[in-house]
């Protein structure tokens, strides 16, 4: 057989080290999905494109690696895209490969032609169309280098089918320059001294842990920062489990659907350590009132995401790994403080005030569901309550066991970003969560888990409507409800026994055991249908436009 | 836009790789900002793979370092600078087309042409076009003037820009 475009496609694949491919055929891409017959990568055919991104921006998220996912050109292409936004706005690693019509057709408005590189500008690290058969390879090297260096993100490449099919001698590759690589800005040793003294003389010093302590695999360092200096630590959605919240210094999320101690003690601490984060809206709520006591520093290897919205006072551009490696030595080792005293005794008042954490009967019945699951579960929260009920409630032990959407906030993430996770770590036990108006949104990837037989446990807590607009329209629209009832009319149990899968159904506040345990005693997939009252909301919440010691704990407030 | 306040013509200079679709990830970020990009000049440099983007806009100094990270993330951009102050000469050329309709007038543009030092480039009997070069606002000044004899034509190429000195760095 003649070695073609696709032939070193899968080749150079192979060199970075990829295993899994999440796809979709089209005529297009079909010299790559022919040629994967030779080949040892595993290609996995979800049922929509959307959900093949979506898989492999969940194999990114739990195993570090990148996430690769293929569509064709055209609708192909064009369903990616909502898997793409996520991935860049969560900064995961992916490298997403659209077939396109043939260098020829190019600009003819041809049977399924669509400019995907012009449509994902904004929302990929770089995309690439390859001309020439020759360039394949260094661009697929320059690609897997972008997405995962620097700050992560997803990169697209585009190749046309002429490209895919047309013979190439392996002698003839020539090399497309880059003339910049994602460089490292070396900060200066003195920054991290003034961060070190700066944080030494705090007396009320916090530490915000955002996604990137899991991107740059920072996690045994930020643990021995926090428990040398005994500093208590609050996340953002997306540092969520990077250091285990057991530890005893964890105050819990903070923002707008965050821990109402978390927030609190944000507002009242006179030292921040920001380490991988952006100071997105959703964690600081009302910019203007965000930690008004606090000298900020900000450590970051993306220079755009330091002072974005927030004046930093000590900003060190650079990798984590590497300040934080330089940071510790120069950090004081300390006796547990008065500041921890106090906001140990806040957390004893605000616990007496909010019981359940603050998220009802479906926060319990997700406690009891950790329990009955192996320590080792990854769990994968859709958006909406169930997200916010999930990551309040759920303890995450190791950094990369909870996934979810957090800065696009994707309904129909779940399901797929699941199938991704388990297929990237079949060792382990899968739990995807999510409300019955995400599960609507990528119903059809039960077809892949049934398919491929993947032992994913799927809960669907069902309160028939969208509840998280439900509980604004309530709270902030006079409880005008509108376009938010999805009903209770259809059995979603019949619905995956008819995917194959099989399920139940019970009610979180009536039998919420039985349901559970018979899902953890089936072997393969299971669907656990959990009905929960409407009413039950998340509290505290933070009213649009408002700081984030302005919560709301009740519909009285 | 909400950020009116303090807003100053900023020229920045964008060394990006010379190949297809680079300028619309530059204008990308940008629009996407919500800024207005002023005028606009793009060439090759003396190394055939690098073009130089010259462009102005009006923004804050804060923003225009804001906006020169997001350009320095774009894979194609090679180095970014402000080229905004004193110490950059700043050029830009207009032509314009001026129609002779009276006899009378001919003397008029003649004198106007000497004064601010315009280049006649053609001429008939009932048509100049006229180049001019300088600082924005000398060309905007220039199209002043004419513009009572009845501009027909105008063309300008927005400004580009050059440091003033010996510079220790090696640039393209």
């Amino acid at each position: 057989m003649e070695i073609i475009g696709a032939d070193i496609i899968l080749k150079t694949l192979m060199e970075e080290g990829v295993e899994v491919i999440f796809g979709y055929p089209g005529a297009n891409t079909l010299p790559i999905h022919d040629r994967l017959m030779n080949s040892p990568i595993r290609h996995y055919l979800m049922r929509h494109e959307q959900a093949a991104a979506h898989a492999a921006d969940g194999y990114a998220r739990a195993t570090g690696k990148v996430g690769v996912c293929l569509a064709t050109s055209g609708p192909g292409a064009t369903n990616l895209v909502t898997g793409i936004a996520t991935a860049y706005m969560d900064s995961t690693p992916m490298v997403a490969l659209t077939a396109q019509v043939s260098t020829s057709l190019l600009g003819q408005d041809a049977f399924q032609e669509t400019d995907i590189i012009g449509i994902t500008m904004p929302i990929t690290k770089h995309s690439y169309q390859v001309h020439n058969v020759n360039n394949l390879v260094s661009t697929l090297r320059n690609a897997f280098e972008l997405a995962k260096t620097g700050r992560p993100g997803p990169v697209l490449v585009d190749i046309p089918r002429d490209i895919l099919a047309s013979k190439c001698d392996p002698a003839e590759e020539t090399s497309v320059s880059a003339l910049k690589t994602n460089g490292k800005v070396a900060e200066s040793e003195e920054q991290i001294e003034k961060i070190a003294k700066s944080l030494n003389q705090s007396e009320r010093p916090i530490i915000i842990i955002g996604g990137g302590i899991k991107l740059s695999n920072s996690f045994h360092l930020m643990r021995a920062l926090i428990e040398k200096a005994k500093i208590p630590f609050v996340t953002t959605m997306m540092g969520i489990g990077s250091v285990d919240a057991a530890n005893g210094y964890s105050l819990g999320l903070i923002g707008t659907h965050g821990n109402e101690l978390a927030n609190s003690i944000v507002h009242q601490c006179d030292f921040i350590l920001a380490v991988g984060t952006r100071f997105s809206d959703r964690s600081t709520a009302l910019i203007e009132e965000f930690a008004p006591l606090a000298k900020i520093a900000q450590i970051d290897i993306d220079p755009t995401s330091i002072g974005k919205s927030i004046k930093i006072n000590l900003p060190y551009i650079g990798d984590i790994n590497e300040a934080l490696t330089a940071l510790l030595p120069l950090i004081d080792e300390k006796e547990k403080s008065d500041w921890l005293q106090r906001i140990h005794t806040e957390q004893e008042d605000i616990e007496k005030k909010l019981s359940g954490g603050g998220c009802g009967e479906a926060g319990n019945f997700i406690r009891m569901v950790q329990e009955a699951m192996p320590k080792e579960t990854t769990v994968v929260a859709d958006v909406g309550l169930n997200q916010i009920w999930t990551v309040r409630t759920w303890k995450a032990h190791s950094p990369r066991s909870l996934i979810t959407s957090g800065g696009m906030g994707t309904m129909g993430f779940s399901l797929p970003a699941a199938i991704g996770a388990q297929v990237g770590t079949p060792e382990k036990a899968v739990v995807a969560i999510s409300g019955d108006g995400g599960f609507y949104m990528n119903i059809q990837e039960l077809a892949t888990i049934g398919y491929y037989n993947l032992p994913i446990k799927i809960i669907i807590i069902n309160n028939g409507h969208l509840g998280m607009i439900k509980q604004i329209q309530d709270l902030f629209y006079s409880s005008r409800f509108n376009t938010i009832d999805l009903g209770t009319k259809v059995d979603l149990v019949a619905v995956a026994r008819g995917f194959g899968i099989p399920g139940s159904r019970i009610t979180v506040n009536e039998n919420p055991r039985t349901g559970i345990e018979e899902m953890v005693n089936t072997d393969g997939p299971y669907v656990l249908e959990a009905m929960v009252d409407p009413e039950n909301y998340v509290y505290p919440i933070i009213p649009p436009g408002c700081s984030n010691i302005e919560m709301i704990h009740d519909r009285l407030d | 836009m909400l950020r009116k306040m303090r807003e100053q013509e900023q020229t920045i200079s964008i060394l990006v790789s010379n190949q297809p679709g680079v300028l619309s990830r530059v204008a990308n970020v940008f629009g996407r900002h919500g800024y207005n990009i002023k005028s606009l000049c793009v060439a090759e440099t003396t190394n055939p793979e690098v073009s130089r983007i010259t462009l102005t806009s009006e923004s804050d100094p804060d923003f225009t370092e804001k906006i020169k990270k997001q350009l320095e993330k774009l894979v194609d951009v090679v180095e970014v600078s402000d080229l905004t102050g004193p110490s950059y000469i700043q050029r830009e050329m207009m032509l314009i087309g001026v129609p002779v309709m009276k006899q009378e007038i001919h003397s008029d543009i003649l004198r106007a042409i000497e004064m601010f030092g315009c280049r006649i480039v053609t001429m008939s009997p009932d048509y100049y076009v006229l180049e001019i070069t300088g600082l924005q606002d000398e060309t905007a000044a220039v199209l002043k003037y004419f513009q009572p004899f009845g501009v027909r034509e105008m063309n300008r190429t927005g400004s580009i820009a050059l440091l003033r000195h010996l510079s220790k760095n090696i640039s393209q």
